[in-house]
Formats: structure tokens, C-alpha cells, sequence
């Protein structure tokens, strides 16, 4: 079994907390942190007044995956009500952005990222809050339990 | 932007994701292979970094620059950042949390490839 020590030393296991699989979604967090921050800062310093409306979503889109990603690295209480207000905030965006965007895609004529619900990042912004949602429940439940 | 160098950063990116899902799967953190194949996809990722700098340096640019730019020194961060993050990590989703990072380098490589194609150049 080499490979296997080569894979790394055995885990600990994670009970709870904000370790173990809620890591996982502070890294996707992040990386839509970065994604939606990089287009709105793109789009609304380039081009603002092509498409305030949408970019002003970008940018909002942006503080909300900013702020459940704090919320969850910082964990505790305080950190995942702060998580679970913005996932919650974060699913109704998706929802109601992809929703107009399809019903009225004159004003949306760039793309955001919740667009289509998230098409253009293979739907994973509407995934996201769902799987946020019930690693939240998950962990709650485990602690109180 | 080469086709060559983007398809080697596919292929690492995806070994990696896979290594990572196996740590996962082995309840293992991660260990020198994860390492090892970061590196390289770090590596790469610099060379494309550079290649396009001369590039863009040289007036050969894509029409949208400033996106461009965005995700190159985008993907250059996520490795490095994916595993200072997953070192820290002591359970077995410290793989995981590699292979995601591996998998959006997988899917920005190719994005930037069409960012620049779509200079008509």
C-alpha cells in the first residue's frame, strides 16, 4: 500500500465544527467570492453604463459569497447565523436573477453570476446555497444532539 | 495561449482533482503526491501566465483584457491558495477541498482560452 502513504497520513475524524466537509464549501464559497468580485470589479469599472442594473447584482452577488465565506471560516455561533443569512440571501438572489433574466433578458444584456440560475458557472450558484443550507442543518443537529 | 499548454494543465488539474478524491476516499489527509502535483499545475500556470504577458506585451491582446487578466492571475492564486487551505485541514476532507480548487483551474484554463480566441487575432 505505497501509494496509500503517499496519499497522506491517515485522518483525524471531523466532528462537527468547522472543519471536515463545511471546509469544502468555504473553499467553493471562496472561489465564487473571487469569481463574482472579479467580474463585477471588471464590469462596473469598464463598462457601468452599459448594464447598471446587472452589474450592480454582480457586485452584490459578490459581498453575499464574501460574507457566507467569512461567516463559515469564522464559525461558532455568531459565524454560521452570519452564514445561514447570507446563503439564505444568496438562494433567493439566484432564484429571482435567474428567474428575470430569463423571463426578461433585455435587462440583463451582460451576463451575472447568477444569470440562468448560474448557467454560465455550470449551475453551481444554484447548487450551492442548498448544499449550504444542509451542511448548516447537519452540523446544528449534530451539536445540539 | 497555447492549446498544447492548456490541455497539460487539464490533464494535471484532473489528476489532481482525482488524487484529492482519493485521499478522500481513503480517509487520508493529503500527503508529498498532492504536493507534488500542485506544484506542477503551479508551474504550468506560470508558464501560461508568462506566455501570455510576452504576449499581450507585444500587442497581441484579447478584447476583453481586463477579464482576461482577471482570471489568469486568478487561476495563478487557487492552487497555492487551495493548498495552504487543505494543509491546515486534518480530517479527510482536506482532499477534497484540493480537488475542487484543482477542478475550477481545470474550467478557467479553458475559459481563458476562449477569452483570448475571441480577439480575432
Amino acid at each position: 500500500m505505497r501509494d496509500r502513504s503517499a496519499l497522506g497520513p491517515a485522518a483525524e475524524s471531523s466532528d462537527g465544527g468547522s472543519g471536515g466537509p463545511v471546509r469544502v464549501l468555504v473553499v467553493l464559497y471562496a472561489l465564487f467570492a473571487l469569481a463574482a468580485g472579479a467580474r463585477a470589479g471588471v464590469q462596473l469599472s469598464t463598462r457601468f453604463a452599459e448594464a447598471p442594473v446587472a452589474y450592480l447584482l454582480s457586485a452584490l452577488a459578490a459581498v453575499v459569497y464574501v460574507v457566507a465565506t467569512v461567516g463559515l471560516v469564522r464559525g461558532g455561533r455568531g459565524g454560521r447565523r452570519t452564514a445561514l443569512a447570507a446563503i439564505l440571501v444568496e438562494l433567493v438572489g439566484v432564484l429571482v436573477v435567474g428567474t428575470l433574466s430569463l423571463a426578461d433578458p433585455a435587462a440583463f444584456p451582460d451576463e451575472t453570476v447568477w444569470s440562468g440560475y448560474g448557467r454560465g458557472y455550470g449551475y453551481v450558484p444554484l447548487l450551492l446555497p442548498v448544499l449550504g443550507l444542509l451542511l448548516l442543518r447537519r452540523g446544528t443537529a449534530g451539536r445540539t444532539s | 495561449m497555447q492549446i498544447s499548454l492548456v490541455v497539460a494543465v487539464t490533464v494535471v488539474a484532473g489528476v489532481l482533482t482525482l488524487l484529492g478524491l482519493a485521499s478522500t476516499l481513503a480517509r487520508r489527509q493529503i500527503g508529498l503526491v498532492h504536493l507534488a502535483g500542485a506544484g506542477l499545475l503551479e508551474g504550468l500556470l506560470v508558464v501560461q501566465a508568462v506566455v501570455a504577458g510576452v504576449a499581450i506585451a507585444g500587442g497581441d491582446a484579447p478584447a476583453d483584457t481586463p477579464t482576461f487578466l482577471g482570471y489568469l492571475v486568478g487561476a495563478l492564486l487557487i492552487p497555492v491558495a487551495g493548498v495552504l487551505w487543505a494543509r491546515t485541514e486534518r480530517t479527510r476532507w482536506a482532499g477534497t477541498v484540493l480537488a475542487v480548487a484543482a477542478a475550477a483551474i481545470g474550467v478557467m484554463v479553458w475559459r481563458l482560452l476562449q477569452l483570448w480566441e475571441a480577439s480575432g487575432a
